[in-house]
């Protein structure tokens, strides 16, 4: 991370966080100074405890918000919307355990790969998703059936969510799920990434397409209209280029543009 | 119910992990050696690792010893939690 890190350090234990050199923030006016300043324009702010954020109320909101605010423990639904007058973005979830414990917070921040990673989250019960905040604090919303199950297997529990193993898990409950595997599949930047870095024996269109159709659990006869030869010819590289109707149908069913097919 | 191999105390330690995860990308199938940040897939068809970075290099011989000491339990592991797309793959290529 590039930006600098500003440290509401009221309520909790900073020693995790001096890795990042942060700034602490330990008044009102300490805050105040740090926050009309430009150089920290596009700082993250970290709270460790809500009693840090009191440190907050005599800042005058900027004409246009800037800058993101982490708060590591839950904070009520009205001081959330006070610091979201503050900030350009508020990353407080609503759980204790929806962030990474500090330490690897921290690790994933110094981390190469940090926007591959995620710090924390959000279940919205109501809507069925799953809000994950990366390591760069983009946020990615991953719908509740993403999240499959075999038969006989722990069905994945929405209500006891946690990120693990320094921000490469999903845990809901006795489930888990793979950051790279939600992150291939959400995020067209991280595949990109992620299909740079690996040694790759057949990086045909064929092979895409294969890695696409298991990865969606689809079966080569599934495809309305197209043979399961004519599937399989195409996995193999033996159709140089396939017709545009039959990737429309093939593109349709597994729920990605045709363009999209050759990236994964 | 994700499978994690049970590694000596030493290496569990240092936070060496290895592990397959209920929902993996699925192809090939593979075992994922997690240590902190980062991540080392290897290939559970071929025992090569899948990725050039980070550095194969990197990973302590004794976990290496203990992932392919568990080879056949690895893909039988991996069988399980995806029937779908075995290690030794049932889809007729010609169908």
């Amino acid at each position: 991370m590039s930006e600098p890190t500003l440290l509401l350090a009221d309520g909790g234990n900073t020693a995790p966080f001096q890795p990042l050199r942060p700034r602490m923030i330990r008044s009102a006016a300490d805050a105040r100074t740090a926050y009309e300043s430009e150089v920290n324009r596009h700082a993250w702010w970290v709270a460790l405890a809500a009693d840090g954020l009191r440190h907050l109320v005599a800042l005058r909101p900027r004409a246009s918000r800037a800058g993101c605010l982490l708060v590591l423990k839950p904070v009520s639904p009205q001081r959330r919307a006070f610091v979201d007058t503050l900030f350009a973005d508020v990353l407080a979830p609503a759980e204790p355990d929806g962030f990474l414990s500090a330490r690897e917070l921290v690790d994933v921040f110094r981390s190469p790969n940090a926007e591959d990673l995620f710090i924390g989250g959000d279940v919205d019960l109501a809507d069925r998703v799953v809000i994950l905040y990366r390591g760069n604090l983009h946020r990615i919303a991953v719908p509740f059936d993403w999240f499959k199950t075999r038969r006989g297997a722990p069905k994945p529990d929405f209500k006891d969510f946690a990120i693990t193993d320094s921000g490469q898990t999903v845990r809901l409950g006795d489930y888990e799920a793979a950051a790279d595997a939600i992150l291939y599949e959400f995020d067209a930047g991280a595949r990109r990434r992620m299909n740079q870095r690996a040694i790759r024996e057949d990086q045909s269109f064929g092979g895409a397409l294969r890695r696409l159709r298991l990865q969606r659990g689809v079966s080569r006869t599934a495809f309305p209209g197209i043979d399961a030869k004519t599937i399989a010819r195409i996995e193999r590289g033996e159709v140089e280029t396939p017709h545009e109707a039959t990737l429309a149908v093939i593109a349709k069913l597994l729920g990605v543009e045709p363009r999209e097919i050759a990236t994964y | 119910m994700p499978f994690s191999l049970r590694l000596p105390r030493s290496l569990e330690r240092q936070g060496w992990k290895v592990k397959i995860r209920d929902r993996e990308r699925l192809e090939p199938p593979h075992v994922s050696i997690i240590r902190g940040t980062r991540v080392w897939r290897v290939d559970l068809r071929t025992g090569k690792f899948m990725d050039i970075e980070p550095d194969a290099a990197d990973v302590a011989g004794e976990v290496k010893a203990e992932v392919y000491g568990a080879w056949v339990m690895l893909q039988q592991r991996w069988d399980a939690i995806y029937p779908g797309n075995p290690v030794q793959s049932k889809e007729n290529d010609n169908e």
